[in-house]
């Protein structure tokens, strides 16, 4: 019994609460309020499609409304078709939702994988809007009916026919107390799947997107997946709305129809579930409190009201006064300095790697043959023919602009190559986006460090984990090994952003190797690095190149040398020379090459 | 077609087309130079009108009116970026919601000041005979003054010693920044430079409008778009989407409606953006 | 694992949920605030209250700001003049900020919350259509005070403006015979501009013209260029205008810029209702004929005694007395007559003294209801735009009545009528 209850989660707890106080409170109020109270409920549910859509997703959709707008018009349309056949309009309310997702998985289909810019969705979102407005609003010729409902142009649709619930209509009270039930359970449901692997992905996303896709996750698939959501939540508060007001009109699409949902948003704050309900509620009850008597005065105070609160509170109204509570609670908080890098500590050495598990990825050699890029008119890559075996380790370098980092992108499917072929195990890569190599068994690490700064340690570690398992369970057990055997464990619910750099570096290295790789990928891992922590990063490496091929991107000779590996220079976006390290060093010409390096290096 | 059918299409054409421009230069430049997308422009070209109504109230010669009407406006560009956008920079959502909030402010207390009606300027110069039609002179005046105000953004940026700072700012903040340019000043004057613009477009639009406090948002959604299907080439990208987007709407509503137009024009600029998602000058480098 | 993440953000969720709730309790508070002012309309001696609900802020407040000044002025006339069954009235009134959705909430919140005895209110069409599904749970009277597309048949709601009829056969008539036959129509893209153009169609051929061209503009739409060129391709004699709003204005400038009007005429049904003389020049405004049923300039006593009433409570200087700012001024007396005849607040009386054809001497002339339609049959006078901001008037029709609801609308026989009829429609 005991485990029963425990079983049963906060958010289903949530909920039976929320309706028992929702149902107590709507036996008391008056019909007006009920009928306020609503709406603001309904605009909560807006703004918080909108808080997971940009909040949580970050996907800046200024035209949230357009859902909102095609629910309501979707119940209108259902409704007066339904209500004179099976005499119930529940199943509108069904189809508000399902059909503004579809329109949001065709919307974001088209953003998403047109790899569309963040200022762009903003302005496609809400020209998109903008269309459906001027759309709606010339629909007021009588043909413009599906069924026997007409969409009536500027004056809207009439005769919508209010909720029905075992086919009685519901009052205004009763309409409340399901508007309630169901927002809270939208709401506690998005909670949910935010707890989830989902959400953690999601959070992934909006803090750092080409982090995800290299760990192997198609960002494109999740937003779209979350834009639909929020669309989807979006078009059933519009329905709610039709039901509500038994009306709907274009202004639903309109401008400022469109900029009170990010207002709501705004003033509730950005990534704050129940803040959603708050901003709606908020800006409402002003809003119409200030109406009354003809003062003229409501825009200029919302006006002042949203400056001062970007001026003042960028995260959002609740958010703020949360954070002033939490620092009178704590009273000053400390911040901790940070430990040595973990990487001095004894026998670090022998812990780190993992021992293969049945999520390693089959290896396979890796080449290139007579790959080439260029940008306009300038050559950054040519002729580069190169074979990378299942194991071993392999050095590129070259002066600044030789092309090796152009190469490296190329390898791992940033840029996409001019001609030539790319193959891995026998399968041409040319036309694998990132996230895909990744799941074939690359395992990349950038030169700028590139970790998920807002989420904890230990996020960022079962993300790596979990984007070639797809086992929650297991991801966590190998996020808290990784973590420990790197002496990052004591620091798993801190924001990775908090960590020392050197830290910062070690725990992505740690996400790559979380991810089993057969071919591991490295961008100048020891920028940044003390001389000790560079030959410690040295030896990890040639450890590693037991086990995976490794290619390493280096300015550093001393690290190059360390590594004791076959070294392909790079010059001119051609293969200059290729070689051991003390080979090429007898070469004249690259001694010109690499003449103020080399001499740096003979100095120290 | 016949000779004057087909050059008053031209004239027509071409004034629409410097009508997008003339409306959304200031936007461009505010946009492309600063990265701040300002939803108070309407606002912006709606006070250039305004400037140039009181203008001519207080006895000012039309033309008169309409030269001041860009510097009053530039000034209050100057105040509004001093009090509000300086501590926006690089947010691009709260700027956007700091300016839609400056614009329900703007309209409003016009509408104190002025009322919900005014009286508004007649279009000065009278007609001319184009074969058996007849056009504006004001159109003409139109499509030159647009043609100046691309000269005068030209000349600014290339020509003057604040241009070339602007537009190494604008390319590398972190450079001109350690090159001891104040960028703060620069983007004051950046931002009232827009500002001024916006001014010129609405003391341009005086005339051929009804001067009400709303009229701010019959433009903002026009010149949004044209600014978005330049991209980043101030000048270039926005003579060039002006022109497109322009030709497109004349000839659509010419044929067949003005909601045909209208449609047309939206439909094409998001068709647009999915195949050139930087826009038009996107490919063009950071050029002006 | 995951136990590592939950401390910290418990405390801070506790916190923001504290927060909301308090939130919500003072959002509460304030809007039980309003409760002071609830006025029983039962007691004998108290004020009585009623309701007003229009758009004084945003795009609507050209139109909505005369009639709520209209508003205040009728009601302290009535009241001046010793209230209704020997009590004053009250005005509550909410800004709805063009805002439709408003319309929803403020309709129930000053119905049931501040007890109106009678709502007037409404600007938009839309704004109305959201209105009347309210106004027919609660049992509400309400008078629509805008002109509007026509056909609204329900027992409860009386629109006391005109209908397309009541215009467009007056000035087409006028325009076929004085200007000449062939008509270009140019109306918003609305219902109200659809059905007025079929209405302007249908009448053409009925008095010996003909439209030769049709366009429907967007509402948002200010640039005219393109219209401009097809009017010169089309050579009409008469360009109708059914065009609406602030952005519309701009065509009536860039028309007379262009120099079209020493080759057509303009008739608008639309021109002057947003004050479109006033932001216009009198150049270009001038000579564009209108038909409606009030203007400024009408000579009758009523009329004098009205202009200087607003006069001295508004200044000299008001712009212009709109249309409906004058039916505004209009509804709320007829509603008080009515309440006087009847001797009582009660909606079913009030109606059924309304339906007996109450007539009330405007200063647009005498108005009288329309019992079957709940419309009003009054005069229409043809004018024209002059040089000083007003129009010179032409000529008058007495008594014209609302013909298309008359043939499909009767509440006297059918009460039960909820509809909103469209021409065409069987």
């Amino acid at each position: 019994m005991k485990f029963l209850l425990r079983k049963i989660p906060f958010e289903a707890k949530g909920l039976l609460v929320i309706a028992g106080v929702a149902f107590i409170l709507t036996g008391l109020v008056e019909d007006y309020q009920a009928t306020q109270w609503t709406v603001w409920v309904i605009y909560g549910l807006l703004a918080l499609s909108l808080t997971l859509v940009w909040g949580k997703g970050g996907i800046f959709s200024l035209g949230q409304v357009a859902f909102f707008g095609i629910g309501g018009y979707a119940y209108g349309v259902v409704g007066v078709n339904l209500i004179h056949t099976t005499g119930e309009s529940l199943s509108a309310l069904v189809a508000a939702g399902l059909l503004a997702a579809l329109f949001a998985a065709a919307q974001g289909f088209f953003m998403f994988y047109g790899n569309v810019g963040d200022v762009y969705i903003a302005v496609i979102t809400l020209a998109t809007t903008l269309v459906l407005y001027t759309f709606m609003l010339s629909t007021s010729g009588r043909q413009y009916a599906i069924g026997i409902a007409y969409l009536g142009g500027f004056n809207g649709m009439t005769n919508v026919p209010p909720l029905t619930l075992f086919n009685s209509f519901l009052s205004q009270r009763d309409l409340l107390l399901v508007t309630i039930i169901i927002a809270a359970a939208i709401a506690f449901v998005v909670r949910f799947l935010l707890r989830r692997p989902f959400g953690r992905v999601i959070a992934g996303l909006r803090t750092n997107e080409l982090r995800t896709q290299l760990l192997g996750y198609d960002t494109r698939r999740y937003k779209l997946l979350l834009y639909m959501l929020g669309g989807g939540i979006a078009g059933l508060a519009g329905g709610f709305y039709a039901a509500w007001g038994q009306f709907i009109s274009p202004t639903v699409f309109s401008l400022s129809q469109a900029s009170l949902a990010v207002i709501y948003v705004l003033v509730g704050g950005r990534a704050s579930l129940s803040g959603a309900f708050a901003g709606a509620i908020l800006v409402e009850g002003l809003s119409t409190n200030l109406s009354k008597g003809g003062t003229e005065a409501t825009p200029i105070v919302l006006g002042l009201v949203m400056i001062l609160i970007v001026l003042l509170l960028p995260t959002g109204i609740a958010p703020a006064l949360a954070t002033l509570l939490k620092r009178i609670q704590i009273r000053g908080g400390k911040i901790e300095t940070r430990g040595l890098s973990p990487l001095l500590e004894e026998k670090f050495l022998s812990k780190t790697i993992p021992t293969a598990s049945a999520f390693r990825k089959n290896s396979g050699r890796l080449e290139t043959v007579e790959l080439r890029k260029t940008f306009g008119g300038l050559v950054a890559v040519a002729n580069a023919s190169l074979t990378f075996d299942s194991s071993g380790v392999y050095c590129l370098i070259g002066p600044n602009g030789a092309g090796k980092s152009t190469y490296f992108n190329l390898l791992i499917g940033r840029y996409k190559p001019t001609s030539g072929q790319a193959l891995f195990a026998g399968k041409p890569l040319n036309r694998m986006p990132i996230f895909r190599r990744v799941q074939q068994g690359m395992g990349i690490k950038l030169q700028v460090v590139s970790i998920f700064t807002e989420l904890s340690v230990f996020e960022n570690m079962w993300l790596a984990a979990y984007a070639i398992s797809r086992n929650s369970l297991w991801a966590e057990q190998q996020a808290g090994q990784l973590l420990e055997r790197f002496g990052l464990l004591q620091y798993a619910d801190e924001q990775a952003g908090t960590l020392a750099h050197g830290q910062q570096q070690w725990l992505e290295i740690g996400m790559v190797l979380a991810q089993e790789p057969s071919v591991i990928m490295l961008d100048e891992p020891t920028a940044g690095m003390t001389r000790e922590e560079t030959a410690r990063t040295a030896e990890l490496v040639r450890e590693l190149g037991k086990q995976a091929s490794v290619i390493v991107v280096e300015h550093d000779m001393e690290f190059v040398r360390l590594l004791d590996a076959p070294v392909t220079v790079f010059h001119q976006g051609q293969i200059f020379a290729k070689g051991r390290l003390e080979e090429l060093r007898q070469n004249e010409d690259l001694q010109n090459i690499y003449l103020g390096r080399y001499r740096n290096v003979e100095v120290k | 077609m016949n000779l004057d059918q087909l050059l008053n299409q031209l004239l027509t054409a071409l004034t629409s087309i410097s009508l997008l421009l003339l409306i959304s230069i200031g936007l461009a430049v505010i946009f492309g130079m600063m990265g701040i997308i300002n939803l108070a422009h309407g606002e912006f070209l709606m006070l250039g009108a305004f400037a140039t109504l009181a203008g001519v109230r207080v006895g000012l010669n039309i033309w008169l009116a309409m030269l001041l009407a860009p510097l009053l406006v530039g000034l209050f560009g100057l105040l509004v970026e001093r009090l509000l956008i300086q501590f926006l920079y690089g947010r691009l959502a709260d700027s956007m919601l700091a300016t839609w909030g400056l614009s329900l402010i703007m309209v409003q207390a016009v509408v104190f000041i002025f009322g919900t009606t005014t009286q508004g300027i007649p279009t000065p110069l009278g007609n001319f005979s184009l074969g058996q039609y007849s056009v504006s002179w004001y159109s003409v005046v139109l499509i030159l003054a647009a043609l100046l105000l691309i000269s005068v953004v030209f000349w600014v940026f290339k020509r003057t010693r604040y241009g070339l700072l602007a537009r190494a700012a604008m390319q590398l903040p972190e450079m001109a920044m350690s090159l001891g340019i104040n960028t703060r000043r620069l983007n004051a004057l950046t931002f009232a430079f827009g500002s001024a613009l916006a001014g010129a477009g609405g003391a341009l639009l005086a005339p051929i409008t009804g001067v009400v406090p709303g009229m701010g948002q019959a433009y903002i959604g026009r010149a949004f778009m044209n600014v978005i299907i330049a991209g980043p080439g101030v000048l270039t990208g926005t003579t060039a989407a002006s022109g497109l987007l322009g030709t497109v709407e004349y000839t659509a509503s010419y044929v067949s409606t003005p909601f045909i137009g209208q449609a047309a024009l939206l439909i094409f600029a998001i068709v647009l953006i999915r195949f050139l998602p930087t826009g038009l000058s996107g490919r063009w480098g950071k050029q002006l | 694992m995951f136990r590592f993440l939950k401390v910290r953000e418990k405390r801070v969720k506790t916190a923001s949920r504290f927060l909301i709730l308090t939130m919500l309790l003072a959002n509460l508070a304030l809007s039980a605030c309003g409760d002071s002012t609830k006025s029983a309309t039962t007691d004998d001696k108290s004020d009585i209250a009623v309701g007003s609900l229009l758009d004084e802020t945003g795009p609507l407040n050209i139109y909505g700001k005369p009639m709520a000044d209209a508003a205040k002025l009728a009601i302290k006339d009535i009241n001046n003049n010793g209230g209704v069954l020997g009590r004053k009235l009250k005005l509550v009134s909410y800004d709805t900020q063009s805002d439709t959705g408003k319309y929803t909430q403020l309709t129930t919140q000053i119905i049931q919350q501040d007890k109106v005895a009678v709502l007037m209110g409404g600007i938009t069409s839309a704004a109305r259509e959201a209105i009347r599904p309210i106004i027919d749970r609660n049992k509400q009277l309400y008078f629509y005070n805008v002109q509007y597309e026509g056909g609204v048949c329900d027992k409860n709601t009386f629109l006391t403006e005109n209908v397309p009829t009541q215009q467009l056969i007056p000035l087409t008539q006028w325009g076929i015979k004085n200007v000449g036959p062939k008509i270009y129509v140019l109306a918003a893209d609305y219902n109200f501009g659809q059905i007025s153009t079929d209405w302007v169609k249908q009448y053409a051929a009925q008095f010996g013209g003909q439209v030769i061209g049709t366009d429907f503009v967007p509402l948002d739409v200010s640039e005219f260029g393109s219209i401009i060129s097809k009017l010169q391709d089309a050579k009409p004699d008469i360009v109708f205008s059914i065009l609406v709003g602030g952005n519309h204005i701009a065509f009536y400038r860039q028309f007379a810029a262009a120099g079209l009007g020493a080759k057509m005429k303009i008739i608008s049904s639309t021109f002057g209702v947003g004050n479109e003389q006033i932001v216009l020049s009198s150049a270009e405004s001038k000579d564009i004929v209108v038909a409606y049923p009030y203007f400024q300039e009408l000579t009758n006593q009523t009329n004098q005694k009205f202009v200087k009433m607003w006069q001295d409570e508004y200044g000299k200087d008001y712009p212009y007395i709109t249309d409906l700012a004058e039916a505004t001024w209009n509804s709320w007396h007829i509603w008080a007559e009515a309440v006087k005849k009847a001797n009582s607040l009660d909606r079913e009386k009030v109606t059924a003294e309304i339906e007996k054809g109450l007539t009330w001497d405007a200063p647009r002339g005498t108005v009288q209801m329309d019992g079957a339609t709940h419309h009003a049959t009054f005069d229409i006078t043809i004018a024209r735009a002059n040089d000083k901001k007003g129009f010179n008037l032409i000529e008058t029709q007495k008594a014209v009545p609302p013909a298309f609801e008359q043939q499909v609308c009767n509440l006297v026989k059918n009460p039960e009528t909820y509809t909103q009829f469209t021409p065409g429609q069987k």
